[in-house]
């Protein structure tokens, strides 16, 4: 009774309400995103716009979107209109009274971003002495504020040997889930891609890994979003519903000044909020048209496994070889 | 049992396939890969047909007979492979966490 069909409007938006961070992590990609924010009366009337075209969840973050003044209010207006309400944060200005009133603000869960089990080595890739401390201390309170926890890390040279140990962490602090995300070479990610990205090699034994270990685990979901597992045989977790990348399928990214993305690490602008209707972009955009139809080139032309992945992360494609078309250059599989 | 939704369970309807759905099957036409709800929750996401919509939403306390009656009476269809889809069907709902049973 289970079909695969196209969708009316995202399913959910990520959305950078600020683009203000207080830490200085090496491998942002919203550095050179611009500063200028929505006024809340301006959001308010663009959140009634995406509710109106279907969209039932929306993702905060930013920056860090705990700087944002009216967060709170931001997302009651969103929860009480029937979003499902969550946010990426790096934890440093959760407390306990904080946690709570994210509880009552409607947030139904908070990832943290946590790039290492070890302390000095998430402080260091952070720029921020003492976060790891505080990511540990929001998961705690986030927790005891009845909020779903998950830990996001971005993986990289700094954390692909320590699948076991952050899978450890994180059921030690009972969250939810933990998201392996792969590198995207955005932002300053693409600046320090030589000394942070891993070797196509590398990215294989750590996918093989990493799903073992997920296959393993108990009591805690262990999310890998990366298309290029299809060749391992693997699937990611919306590979029944959509094949390749998410990103202009199920989802769309909003910057803090309206403009919309296919996703946070694909810096090709297709309209506005604040100016466009959500639902003329998700039909008519020749940009997503194109990213929903991608045709195999290159190595994908004769690899068995591009109906699955198609072609891999279109981000990484567009960063690397300036055509997200292109096949992603974290693949592995070789030409024949 | 009575079949009730997870509340944590986000959907929609996907307006233009139901009714493109509604338009074939008053052709006569096989209508069941149009898909015409959407369920996600926690990653998992299913794509559900015109039916199987439908026993999702009956899927407000009755029991799965009171699901088929109903369904039965608005469809043209075999009560006998109904009653085996829905079976099927909401035994994998049930797997995945999207319904839960009451007594």
């Amino acid at each position: 009774m289970k079909t695969n069909n196209f969708l009316k409007a995202p399913l959910t938006i990520n959305w950078a309400v600020t683009n203000r961070c207080n830490f200085k992590c090496r491998h942002c990609y919203s550095r050179t995103d611009p500063t200028q924010e929505l006024d809340s009366g301006t959001l308010f009337a663009c959140i009634e716009k995406v509710i109106s075209a279907g969209v039932l969840s929306v993702n905060f973050g930013g920056g860090e979107p705990l700087l944002r003044n009216e967060l709170l209010e931001i997302s009651a207006f969103s929860a009480d209109r029937g979003l499902r309400v969550s946010m990426n944060s790096n934890g440093y200005l959760i407390d306990r009274k904080r946690a709570l009133d994210l509880k009552a603000a409607g947030f139904s869960k908070v990832g943290i971003s946590l790039d290492s089990h070890v302390p000095e080595v998430h402080d260091n890739f952070r720029g921020i002495r003492g976060s790891h401390k505080k990511a540990i201390s929001a998961l705690t309170h986030l927790a005891g504020a009845g909020i779903k926890t998950s830990i996001s890390t971005v993986i990289c040279k700094i954390n692909h040997q320590s699948i076991e140990e952050l899978t450890e962490f994180a059921g030690r602090h009972g969250v939810h889930q933990l998201n392996f995300h792969n590198f995207k070479c955005s932002g300053l990610g693409y600046s320090n891609k030589d000394e942070l990205d891993l070797s196509s090699q590398e990215w294989k034994e750590f996918y093989i890994k990493a799903m073992k270990t997920k296959q393993e685990v108990k009591g805690l979901e262990i999310s890998l979003d990366d298309p290029i597992i299809a060749s391992l045989g693997m699937k990611t977790e919306t590979d029944s519903f959509v094949k390749g990348s998410v990103c202009g399928k199920l989802s769309l990214n909003i910057k803090s000044n309206g403009d919309i993305t296919p996703c946070g690490f694909i810096p090709i602008v297709i309209g506005n909020i604040v100016s466009d209707e959500l639902k003329q972009i998700w039909d008519k955009s020749p940009v997503l048209e194109r990213m929903r139809n991608k045709k195999p080139t290159g190595k994908c032309s004769s690899c068995k496994s591009y109906e699955d992945c198609l072609g891999g992360c279109s981000a990484r494609a567009l960063a690397l070889t300036g055509d997200f078309n292109n096949p992603d250059p974290h693949c592995w599989v070789h030409e024949p | 049992m009575r079949a009730f939704r997870n509340p944590d369970v986000l959907w929609r309807e996907e307006d233009e396939s139901k009714a493109q759905a509604y338009e074939e099957l008053e052709k006569g036409e096989d209508v069941e890969a149009i898909g015409t709800s959407v369920l996600f929750s926690d990653g998992v996401m299913l794509s559900l047909n015109l039916i199987a919509t439908e026993i999702w939403k009956l899927c407000d306390g009755r029991d799965v007979n009171e699901i088929i009656a109903d369904l039965t009476g608005r469809f043209e269809v075999d009560p006998d492979v109904l009653s085996k889809d829905a079976t099927t069907f909401l035994s994998e709902l049930k797997q995945k966490g999207f319904i839960y049973y009451e007594d």
